[in-house]
């Protein structure tokens, strides 16, 4: 049974006994990392801390969208990067077409990147989303590695390799990096509001119903097509502004930049590491290791060893929680006051059972060798 | 018209060694149900081992397959003990991550131990070739995939003629039945993976012996090895003989009739195309295993 | 249930445990740096010691430290002691964005040394812009680093897009009988590669010889057999090949087992890197008579030349002939900035801009002058031959110490 209790993501479910309480606490924790975020760059005012902040909340903000679709619908895509590099790609080349100069225009072409990145999601989402579980997985990264080749090779649009180069903002470096911070910041509460959302809504319980079980919930009336499509899209939406932010910070992007491997990992990872399908868990992965891995290519990247080091933290991450930190604190408190409300014990949640009848999404024969 | 026959037979001669490699990451596939992502940093791993024995010891590098090959059988065996066994949930998905860690611990001690700087393997037999009607085949190209033969003519005989590989058998084709009769499934899992990555070694001096490397090259390599297993149907040893020697094929013959930067697109729209009509992959048994 | 609890509770608690090392390690390694007028001069510099760039990253290391050592045993720069701050990119230009800030802001070093490539020194030269620093640098030639409207970024190396032109040139002026009639080109999607390729092809075929081949490929192939089998098949005299290291290396030992031997065989980089050549191809018979353009070369008559590869054999061992273009452009680098700060008298940046822009320079790699972007006009493309197991300059005449070997020498057996 214990298993059961922690796959199931319950930030505040809605009728659910015992978490009314949580309802106040919850709030302020959430208004108290809001103001956190706020207050931040104005208490660490160096631009080392801010450079390294703005990276953090872009990959939290990439993570909080990749896991509108990823983490609730159970498939798990490994190239969000096109979306990255879509966003990246329209706001270099609507910058350069109209001639935007820097400064605070080109945000507001950022919305118009997220735009473009879910539009490529239909095509790629069409396709890809009439596979599932592994070949999903790898079909996504094929998809991906196709379209840093079109990046490569459409040279007349993207310029190849040579790359682009975005308009320079003329503000000094001790500010410079406060606007970007700020913009990022309100993309990812957008994000995190919407991801806040979709969870609690009947939508979001489509989505969970999917990742349960995709036939049955087919079966029960889901249109599981366009319910999967319209999160992907979602989804797309805010990684592609992401990409944007990010492009018009570092300012010069190449296909191999914007459309990067290693961030498709990067994020999928953030997920895992903070508990995958929970709203506070790509954040809290991306606030860990965004900063931890900047940090360890700087203080000790001389020998190569950061990476060692860095394996070393995710295996020790993956090995001891493997169902992320967010669940595994979350469930730590609640066995805490469960025990000490000497009440029956009863750690597994009622599990939204009319909806997803099977709430377990391991494979049957790895179940059967955890239990023997 | 020579150049493409050209082109097909260096492509079925490197896709030999490809399929070296693949075989031991979707036979891991098969029998574990994990997807290996460090197996491209275990490829690169077998390639430095290999040099460090014809540098440093001046021994061939096919004499020291003798070494490595039972060396990296070890380390894979340790390492599924160590890494893979602990995870009990979610195990397709962890290991991913798992796997992923390795390989990037595996590459920083490499930039450790052997630095940044480009490698190659050499011996007398390296730049050699043999005229054959209007070209020269390397005598690399041949040995490498004459070593592929023979190693994957061993590995079909450990899974069809003994009683490990009825195993083996039994647990890629179901796991639970498997441990309900008898089959110490753990033990398998172990020995499995050890085989997986001792095939490594051989794919490692193999690539090292044609390609220059670094500690980084392993990233262009898992990907390819991840495509070819997929296009096959995960599991399938014999579908990844095919669709690495495939791949190779169609990427020469695309680029030596179109062009290079046009080549591995071909491949991937194929195998997209692929996907959409039987997504088990070419040689796959079950649609959506498990779910 | 109370086991499993307390299980999980350990897990949790050891987690954090391992968190809270980590977070203690990583502030006893912030240096908080720092920088006064009487200690030494700090001086930040990005470069990879892990990605695509490490090999290069790690050669201008050895430069960057072979001038601060030489500086430093000079009394220093205006009288005080250098000292270089490494930092790692690991080959990502996000990683340079902050690699670059902390260094200007945390460790406020008073200097900044360019990274490797082009494709890093945009990012590092927008972020050096925005705080006032000069960037000198050199390996950013990419024609990009200096259309980006920038006046802060100095490159002391050659421009990038006219390295094969003094190969081509030597082609053009031969006379009609010998000259080769036909020429096959490769090179890799990259900035620095191609522009070079393109160029000399222009001049070749004005020249009459004709284009018997000519591809781009991706800079990630691995497999470069079917662009080489295209290069033998079409059986040119010349071939020409925009390459690094690891694919020169490769279409030489195709070339090789084809027993395809070019008249004439030229690199835009790969055979100037030394030993790391040598190492990937076999040894220097392999070598012999493959060239590459380049700048510099260890005989090469320039200030403070013959030091620098005597130091570095004492260093790192070898003979010159291993010593890789790397460390002469990151020397450079070293020798422009001190001469620009010591005609100063000063540390200030925008003081040391205007000088940059104005003055002329004395390198390793010859005479240093900037034009308004900041390439250096006064750099020299000479060709180079490998010819008896040394790299040696070829052409123009004035500087040759032996004529080109044309044709080229076969493939040893």
């Amino acid at each position: 049974m214990a298993t059961v209790a922690h796959t199931q993501t319950s930030a505040g479910q809605p009728g659910r006994s015992g978490a009314g309480r949580w309802k106040p606490f919850q709030i302020v924790f959430w208004l108290a990392c809001l103001i956190a975020a706020i207050v931040f760059p104005l208490v660490f005012s160096s631009p080392a801390i801010t450079t390294i902040a703005f990276f953090t909340l872009v990959f939290a903000a990439a993570g909080t969208a990749w896991n509108i679709f990823c983490g609730y619908s159970g498939y798990i895509a490994l190239g969000h990067a096109v979306f990255f590099g879509s966003g990246c790609y329209t706001i270099a080349i609507l910058c350069a077409h109209w001639h935007i100069a820097g400064g605070w225009l080109p945000f507001a072409v950022v919305p118009l990147a997220g735009v473009a990145a879910a539009i490529v999601a239909v095509p790629f989402g069409v396709v890809a989303l009439r596979t599932r579980r592994h070949t999903f997985v790898v079909i996504t990264i094929a998809i991906f590695f196709i379209f840093q080749l079109l990046a490569y090779n459409l040279r007349g649009i993207t310029a190849g390799s040579s790359g682009l180069e975005l308009p320079i903002p003329p503000w000094s470096g001790y500010v410079f990096n406060l606007p970007f911070y700020y913009v990022i910041l309100v993309i990812l509460i957008l994000a995190v509001v919407t991801s806040w959302f979709v969870r609690h809504s009947k939508y979001g319980l489509e989505l969970l119903a999917i990742r349960d079980d995709e036939d049955r919930a087919r079966g029960l009336g889901v249109r599981t097509g366009l319910v999967k499509l319209s999160a992907f899209m979602l989804s797309a939406f805010f990684v592609g502004m992401c990409g944007a932010v990010w492009a018009y910070f570092v300012e010069s992007i190449y296909p191999n930049t914007a459309f990067d491997a290693q961030f498709d990992v990067l994020i999928a990872l953030m997920a895992f590491l903070g508990g995958l399908g929970t709203i506070a868990g790509p954040l809290l992965g991306a606030l860990i290791l965004q900063p931890v891995t900047q940090y360890l290519t700087i203080s000790i990247g001389q020998s190569g060893l950061n990476l060692v080091v860095e394996g070393v933290i995710f295996l020790a991450v993956i090995l001891l929680l493997p169902q992320g930190i967010v669940p595994a604190v979350r469930e730590l408190i609640f066995r805490r006051f469960a025990r000490r409300d000497a009440m029956p014990v009863a750690p597994a949640p009622p599990a939204p059972a009319a909806v997803a009848p099977a709430t377990e999404p391991n494979p049957p024969d790895s179940v059967a060798a955890e239990r023997s | 018209m020579s150049l493409v026959l050209q082109g097909i037979v260096t492509g079925i001669l490197t896709g030999g060694v490809y399929a070296l490699m693949a075989a031991g990451l979707t036979l891991i596939f098969g029998v574990m149900d994990i997807i290996n992502i460090a197996q491209g940093a275990f490829v690169i791993l077998g390639a430095y081992l290999s040099y460090w024995l014809s540098v440093h010891l001046h021994i061939d590098l096919f004499l020291g397959l003798f070494i490595t090959i039972p060396v990296m059988f070890v380390l894979g065996v340790i390492l599924e003990w160590l890494l893979i066994r602990p995870l009990k949930r979610d195990r397709t998905q962890l290991s991913i991550l798992v796997t992923y860690a390795l390989a990037i611990i595996i590459e920083g001690l490499l930039y450790f131990f052997f630095s940044a700087d480009n490698v190659k393997l050499f011996a007398w037999y390296t730049t050699q070739s043999i005229p054959v009607g209007p070209f020269y085949l390397p005598l690399i190209y041949l040995l490498a995939f004459a070593l592929s033969v023979v190693l994957l003519a061993a590995l079909y005989v450990l899974l069809y003629r003994t009683k490990f590989g009825r195993s083996v058998r039994a647990t890629t084709q179901n796991r639970a039945a498997a441990l309900l009769i008898g089959i110490d499934v753990e033990r398998v899992a172990a020995l499995t993976f050890g085989v997986g990555v001792a095939l490594t070694a051989a794919g490692g001096m193999a690539y090292g012996a044609t390609t220059p490397f670094t500690p980084n090259s392993h990233y262009d390599l898992i990907s390819r090895l991840l495509v070819i297993i997929i296009f096959a149907g995960m599991g399938s040893l014999g579908g990844a003989l095919i669709a690495s020697v495939g791949m190779l094929v169609i990427e020469n013959v695309t680029s030596l009739l179109w062009s290079p930067v046009w080549a591995s697109t071909v491949f991937y729209v194929l195998l997209v195309i692929i996907l959409l009509v039987r997504p088990q992959g070419l040689f796959g048994k079950f649609a959506t295993r498990n779910q | 249930m109370t086991g499993q609890y307390s299980k999980r509770f350990y897990r949790v608690f050891s987690f954090f445990g391992i968190l809270a090392c980590l977070a203690m390690t990583l502030a006893a390694c912030s240096t908080g740096g720092g920088s006064s007028s009487s200690g030494p001069i700090t001086i930040g510099i990005s470069l990879s010691t892990s990605g695509d760039f490490s090999a290069d990253g790690k050669a201008f290391t050895q430069g960057y430290q072979l001038w601060a050592k030489d500086i430093n045993a000079k009394g220093g720069l205006l009288g005080r002691q250098v000292k270089l701050v490494f930092l790692n990119d690991a080959s990502s230009p996000q990683q340079v964005t902050t690699n670059y800030q902390t260094l200007i802001t945390q460790d406020k070093v008073d200097l900044l040394f360019g990274p490797f490539s082009t494709l890093l020194t945009k990012p590092a030269s927008v972020i050096a812009n925005r705080y006032g620093y000069a960037l000198v640098e050199g390996a950013g030639g990419g024609p990009s680093v200096f259309t980006q409207g920038l006046h802060n970024v100095f490159d002391v190396s050659l421009p990038v897009a006219n390295n094969l032109n003094s190969f081509a040139n030597y082609i053009a002026a031969m006379p009609a009988a010998t000259r080769p009639k036909s020429a096959a080109y490769a090179t890799e999607d990259d900035p620095f590669t191609q522009p070079q390729v393109d160029s000399a092809r222009a001049i070749l075929e004005a020249a009459g010889v004709t284009t018997a081949y000519y591809k781009v490929y991706p800079a990630e192939t691995t497999d470069f057999t079917p662009i080489a089998a295209g290069m033998v098949n079409a059986k040119a005299q010349v071939v020409v090949t925009g390459t690094l290291l690891p694919d020169v290396s490769a279409f030489i030992q195709a070339f090789h087992q084809q027993h395809y031997n070019p008249e004439a065989f030229i690199a835009t980089a790969g055979p100037d890197q030394g030993t790391q050549f040598l190492q990937s191809i076999g040894g220097a018979a392999t070598a012999e008579g493959i060239m590459v353009p380049n700048g510099w070369y260890p005989d090469l008559n320039a200030p403070g030349n013959a030091q620098m590869v005597s130091e570095y054999i004492a260093q790192y061992g070898g003979t010159k002939s291993d010593i890789s273009s790397d460390v002469p452009e990151a020397y450079s680098v070293g020798q422009v900035i001190a001469q620009a700060v010591t005609q100063n008298n000063s540390l200030d940046q925008t003081k040391l801009i205007a000088t940059l822009h104005s003055g002329t320079f004395q390198s390793v790699q010859g005479p240093v002058k900037f034009d308004s972007t900041g390439q250096n006009t006064q750099a020299q493309a000479y060709l180079f031959q490998w010819q008896n197991s040394q790299l040696i300059p070829v052409f123009p005449a004035n500087v040759a110490t032996a004529p080109v070997e044309f044709p080229k020498a076969n493939w040893p057996a």
